[in-house]
């Protein structure tokens, strides 16, 4: 094997191979779906769906679902040091952030890498709470100790450049202090009624509605200690990401469904968890952000979370260059999916006048539409513009028959299936 | 759910036999692994598979699957009805979601397959 010498700045890890373990609500999932269901994700068994991803996804635009994400990092930042030091990690400017407020933001290494894209809650002056990635979080926290411990590059043209070092801790570990949390998000519509039933407290239920989006509570819901955000990943315009004790976990999580059974609240997957995503045109770390395009926060569509005119941020030089010469991004496009019609997988090549110009990143079936997030061509990506796809083959014998196994940007096929690029976004 | 009478391969394709043609499918387990259906690629009647070869792939919207052939033999019908109704493999996956039938090479092959009890105890070992 050969091996690469890795660029200036570029942050190298490589993940423990482990088993997967079930999440602390592992014993709620397997009494609520078959085993055979469980699925290895991020070094944890998780849910790919309870009743039917199609049922889950429309729960959460009908009346709302409940998703375990107790599997996300969670990683308390403290001290003087914390907002000079995530200012410095992150590119969005974490001195605007409010106490309590949420701020999106990206990790990056001096290279200009993207290792996670993350949300940082400023539950004090001095006190952050930081929720990354579940796939990532390993990473992350090496690279933090990195930066602790000054043995990460963090500019350079600056070797000398020092970070400033606040206190980190890992929320998700009781071992760590009293104040633990896990993830648990609730999405749609029905959310505020849902969590008003689990308070005898009259304004509780006001402050939810006066909740903005990215803003944070805390609260207690059946004496439980319980961090409420109006943050999450599914495009619900109401929808909350609940942290508490890991120990409190399973008995929220089963409150939840017990209180939300009447107002349409399911349990939900990774398939649902995807398919609400895709369909809302976010991103997924590894898929439209990073992954084997290396894809930059501006061509994912979110060029506005990267501060360029702050002092510094690890990242900083390579971000400016691209924010000038990106000449691919991330668009959301719309194609039939009425029964009979073959799904469109990540990989297929888009085409415009029967030229390749991207391909798939992922895909999703929603009623009679598949919603694909494709790497594309700026100059195509306007709304409104008719694109095709082509399915690349599945199989030997579809390359027996001519199907293509690759397409590269500019080379000709026919489109096996025509649509249209549709909203970057879209809220529900 | 595993239905008497039939014969299962490893791969999940379940095979009823009548005479020399046989009729085959995707079983409970297979079905339910793949989740919500929505396209079948059939094959072509008329066409010869090996055993164990591709003869038909299964999509949902998460995950796709090969089906292979159970036993060698001659494509002499398809169920036509899952161009346009994938569902009908979740639904009822051993009677109106067959996939083909087959006229086989030598009906002895079938006796390599497990029998209901044989694949019940495979089920056990996944």
């Amino acid at each position: 094997m050969q091996g690469r010498t890795p660029s200036p700045g570029r942050f190298v890890f490589e993940s423990p191979e482990a088993e997967p373990i079930g999440s602390v609500l592992y014993e709620e999932h397997v009494r609520l779906t078959s085993k055979s269901r469980m699925s290895p994700f991020a070094g944890y068994l998780m849910p790919l769906w309870y009743s039917s991803i199609t049922a889950e996804h429309r729960a959460v635009r009908e009346g709302a679902g409940l998703f375990d994400c107790t599997h996300m990092g969670v990683l308390e930042v403290s001290g003087d040091a914390a907002e000079p030091f995530l200012n410095a990690v992150a590119t969005n400017n974490v001195a605007r952030l409010k106490v309590g407020r949420a701020q999106y933001s990206y990790i990056l290494d001096a290279a200009g890498n993207v290792l996670d894209d993350i949300i940082i809650y400023r539950r004090g002056e001095t006190d952050f709470m930081v929720v990354v990635n579940a796939a990532n979080e390993p990473k992350i926290k090496a690279y933090f100790d990195g930066l602790l411990a000054g043995q990460v590059v963090i500019d350079t043209a600056d070797p000398n450049r020092k970070m400033e070092t606040p206190t980190i801790r890992d929320m998700r570990d009781p071992a760590s202090g009293a104040d633990c949390r896990v993830d648990i998000a609730l999405q749609g519509p029905a959310s505020i009624e849902v969590l008003a039933g689990l308070s005898d407290d009259a304004s509780f239920v006001e402050r939810l509605r006066e909740l903005k989006g990215f803003g944070l509570l805390n609260e207690s819901l059946q004496d439980m200690d319980c961090l409420i955000c109006r943050t999450g990943y599914t495009g619900a315009v109401i929808g909350f990401e609940l942290f508490v004790h890991p120990s409190d976990a399973p008995r929220l999580w089963s409150a939840v469904l017990e209180v939300g059974a009447p107002l349409g609240v399911l349990p939900c997957g990774l398939g649902a968890r995807d398919s609400l995503r895709i369909e809302a045109g976010l991103p997924l770390y590894g898929h439209e952000l990073a992954g084997s395009f290396g894809i930059s926060p501006f061509e994912a569509g979110y060029g506005w979370a990267v501060k360029l005119d702050k002092d510094f941020f690890i990242g900083q030089a390579e971000m400016a260059r691209v924010a000038q010469s990106y000449d691919m991004q991330v668009a959301r496009l719309a194609l039939p999916a009425t029964k009979g019609i073959r799904p469109v997988r990540p990989g297929d090549p888009i085409l415009i006048g029967g030229v390749c110009v991207g391909w798939i990143l992922s895909s999703a079936k929603v009623d009679e539409t598949q919603y694909a997030l494709a790497y594309i061509d700026r100059d195509g990506a306007q709304e409104g513009n008719e694109v095709g796809a082509y399915y690349l083959a599945r199989s030997p014998s579809q390359v027996q028959q001519g199907r293509q196994e690759h397409l590269d940007k500019g080379q000709q096929a026919e489109a096996d299936l025509t649509g249209t690029v549709v909203g970057r976004y879209e809220k529900f | 759910m595993v239905v008497d009478g039939l014969r299962y391969t490893k791969d999940h394709e379940w095979v009823k036999a009548e005479g020399d043609v046989v009729t085959m499918g995707i079983t409970d387990h297979a079905q339910e692994q793949l989740g919500e259906l929505v396209f079948v690629e059939l094959p072509d009647a008329g066409n010869e598979y090996a055993a164990r070869k591709e003869m038909a792939v299964v999509e949902s919207s998460k995950a796709a699957g090969d089906v292979y052939c159970p036993v060698a033999g001659t494509v002499t019908e398809v169920n036509d009805a899952l161009n346009t109704q994938p569902e009908l493999i979740n639904e009822d996956c051993y009677k109106a979601g067959w996939i083909c039938k087959i006229q086989v090479a030598d009906a002895k092959a079938l006796d390599d397959l497990m029998d209901a009890k044989q694949y019940q105890e495979y089920l056990e070992t996944l």
